[in-house]
């Protein structure tokens, strides 16, 4: 019996090289906290797992987080790195912190490229790979690149079959401060709903996130006035 | 002692000057310069000058210039006096005594300029320590900057250099055949492998990186093609150079088979390198990221930025990329808490918006975005925004949209222009 196993084991591990067992691997893979700790309690093993793929579907809020568990890494000692596929990162709220790296690619090939060359160096704790969707073979080998490296690769998309970890998040309410006609003026926080999936885990958890102002000039037209009637 | 001057009435100069003499010269002095003034100059920096001179004018005199007289000085000034003035065929002046050895020779011996001379003997000076007793100030307004000079050699402080110091030859490697000529790609890319290994081993061994190499090829019909290689940082590193080479013999058509192959160094850095603290997590990786950025900058170009923000009203006229350097800053992340901020579309992209009234404006109430209507529960708004009157003028009226699936978008409309045409600029997240 334990000889039909072996064969079966070698067998599989032949056909699917870049497969991972899951008996005991997924319990054990070393994790990378958010720094969130409700987003934490509910992600298994207490964070995302090093060296494997996670998704993230990018249904609102999965940039904030992303972007705060980069810092959290980055404020302990080690380096991230976020590749910006469609180039929509806005300059204004980008943290120059040092162990953060921002990646422009030109195309969708190159961020793919980055990607794996940041992974394989293996001195990064988390990639992001945002804008860019790998498929089918592309994946593999950002997976393979991941494990050689040792990050945790987290991509925003939907496209799941390979994923460690499966999120999807959904900005739920907003509380705005509103101008003296009732009308909403400014948001200042959103409650954000996270679904954490993996093999048997299933878990969510809500918090609330601030909304960070967009730091809009003043209009200097006279025909053209401003009616925020908000103290600034 | 540092200069040993010899001088001779009888040598004669320029073209005619015996060219064998400085050959056999340079057998006991590092470094020999004939100057003017029948002058022949040895390096004794680091040397015994008093033997030194003694060899020299041994040997001139080996050549039949028996009247050969040699001075040796801590400057040349002095060097060149003692050799000149002096009776004695040998003259070797104390340690720090140079200004005081030529003080009392007339100041003619420094060899001043024609107008100089009239000037000074204007001023009723002649010897080099009267000269040379004066103030600075007083040779500067009088005689301007040649009579500084003259004043700085009367009192030894001599500038000219004699011997220049010899360029530093960088690392190279070439290989030569002659039976056949090479065309294969592949061979010509391990020759050149080979070549590298030896340049790079060698500029490690020197403790220096590599800014650009030289790759020359001799070709067949004689002649000589050469190709610079740069690196986007400086490396020692022969994995690195190789593959820029790859890149760039991927380029390049030879017109000829190729007899020779030279790797050349052209411009090396120090290898320095930040220092870090052990015990930082990061701190074993560094060198693996630096490969990484590098590789990537190389492949790619400058792709790994960082935002510099100007305070333009405009938030996608704000922001200039520029090249990421390098730095290990955590202090600049304040507290990694998550926060919704703008993301912005590459351009604003146009939307049919329905809108409906509310006091004096009109607010979004949902938009047509690739195909799909998004009914808008929440509008902040408007935000309104103008300028550039001098360049290219904008009014717009920004709206802050939630939609029912929660996501906050970002939608303005042209507030002056006719055909108010809606555009979605970006999102929160």
């Amino acid at each position: 019996m334990s000889t039909s196993i072996a064969a079966l084991r070698a067998l599989i591990e032949q056909r699917f090289p870049d497969a991972t067992p899951l008996t005991g691997g997924a319990q054990t893979a070393e994790q990378v906290a958010t720094g969130i700790e409700a987003l934490d309690r509910v992600l298994p093993n207490g964070g995302l797992p090093r060296g494997r793929l996670s998704v993230w579907a990018p249904q609102g809020g999965a940039t904030a987080i992303l972007r705060a568990t980069c810092y959290s890494v980055v404020l302990q000692g080690e380096r991230s790195a976020w590749i910006d596929g469609d180039n929509t990162v806005a300059g204004a709220f980008w943290n120059n912190a040092g162990g953060l790296y921002l990646v422009r690619p030109k195309t969708r090939i190159h961020a793919l490229r980055a990607a794996e060359e940041m992974l394989q160096s293996g001195g990064f704790s988390v990639l992001v790979l945002a804008g860019t969707e790998p498929q089918g073979t592309e994946t593999v080998r950002l997976t393979r690149a991941a494990r050689e490296g040792g990050a945790a690769l987290v991509s925003i998309g939907t496209s799941a079959s390979m994923a460690s970890v499966r999120l999807t998040s959904k900005l739920m309410r907003y509380r705005w401060r509103r101008t003296p006609f009732g009308d909403p003026a400014e948001a200042q926080d959103v409650t954000v709903r996270v679904h954490a999936r993996s093999v048997g885990w299933n878990a969510h958890t809500d918090f609330p996130i601030p909304v960070t102002h967009h730091e809009l000039r003043l209009s200097l037209e006279s025909e053209l006035a401003d009616r925020r009637g908000l103290p600034r | 002692m540092s200069y040993v001057c010899l001088w001779s009435p009888s040598w004669p100069t320029g073209a005619d000057f015996p060219a064998d003499l400085v050959a056999s010269l340079l057998g006991v002095a590092p470094r020999v310069a004939v100057g003017e003034r029948r002058l022949i100059w040895g390096d004794a920096r680091g040397l015994l000058g008093a033997p030194l001179a003694e060899k020299m004018l041994s040997i001139a005199s080996d050549y039949g210039f028996e009247d050969t007289h040699a001075g040796v000085a801590m400057t040349q000034v002095a060097a060149e006096v003692a050799a000149t003035q002096s009776t004695t065929q040998l003259v070797v002046v104390k340690l720090g005594a140079d200004a005081s050895y030529i003080a009392p020779y007339p100041l003619s011996v420094l060899s001043p300029e024609e107008h100089l001379t009239a000037l000074v003997n204007g001023l009723g000076i002649e010897t080099c320590g009267a000269f040379a007793a004066l103030d600075a100030e007083a040779i500067e307004v009088r005689l301007g900057i040649d009579g500084v000079r003259l004043w700085k050699r009367a009192r030894a402080d001599d500038e000219r250099s004699l011997f220049r110091l010899p360029l530093r030859s960088l690392p190279s490697a070439t290989l030569e055949w002659v039976e056949y000529g090479l065309r294969d790609p592949e061979r010509l890319l391990f020759v050149i492998n080979s070549l590298a290994g030896t340049v790079c081993t060698s500029l490690v061994n020197r403790g220096e990186r590599a800014r650009e190499m030289a790759l020359v090829f001799s070709l067949g019909n004689r002649t000589q093609r050469t190709h610079i290689v740069r690196s986007s940082r400086p490396s020692a590193e022969q994995k690195r150079w190789m593959r820029l080479v790859r890149e760039e013999l991927d380029k390049l058509t030879l017109p000829d088979a190729v007899m020779g192959v030279t790797l050349r160094v052209e411009s090396v850095t120090g290898n320095v390198g930040p220092q870090g603290d052990l015990f930082d997590r990061g701190f074993a990786s560094a060198p693996a990221v630096e490969d990484a950025i590098i590789q990537l900058t190389d492949d790619q170009g400058d792709v790994v930025v960082e935002p510099v923000n100007s305070q333009h009203p405009l938030i996608d006229e704000r922001t200039s990329w520029v090249r990421r350097t390098d730095r290990d800053d955590r202090r600049l992340v304040s507290d990694g808490k998550p926060s919704l901020t703008l993301q912005l579309l590459p351009s604003p992209k146009v939307v049919t918006v329905d809108t409906q009234p509310r006091r004096d404006h009109e607010v979004p109430i949902r938009y047509l975005d690739n195909n799909e209507w998004h009914d808008v529960v929440e509008a902040a708004g408007p935000d309104r925004v103008s300028g550039g009157r001098w360049s290219r003028e904008y009014a717009r009226e920004y709206f802050r949209c939630v939609r029912e699936d929660g996501m906050m978008v970002w939608l303005y409309h042209e507030a002056k222009q006719e055909a108010k045409d809606w555009f979605l600029h970006g999102w929160w997240d």
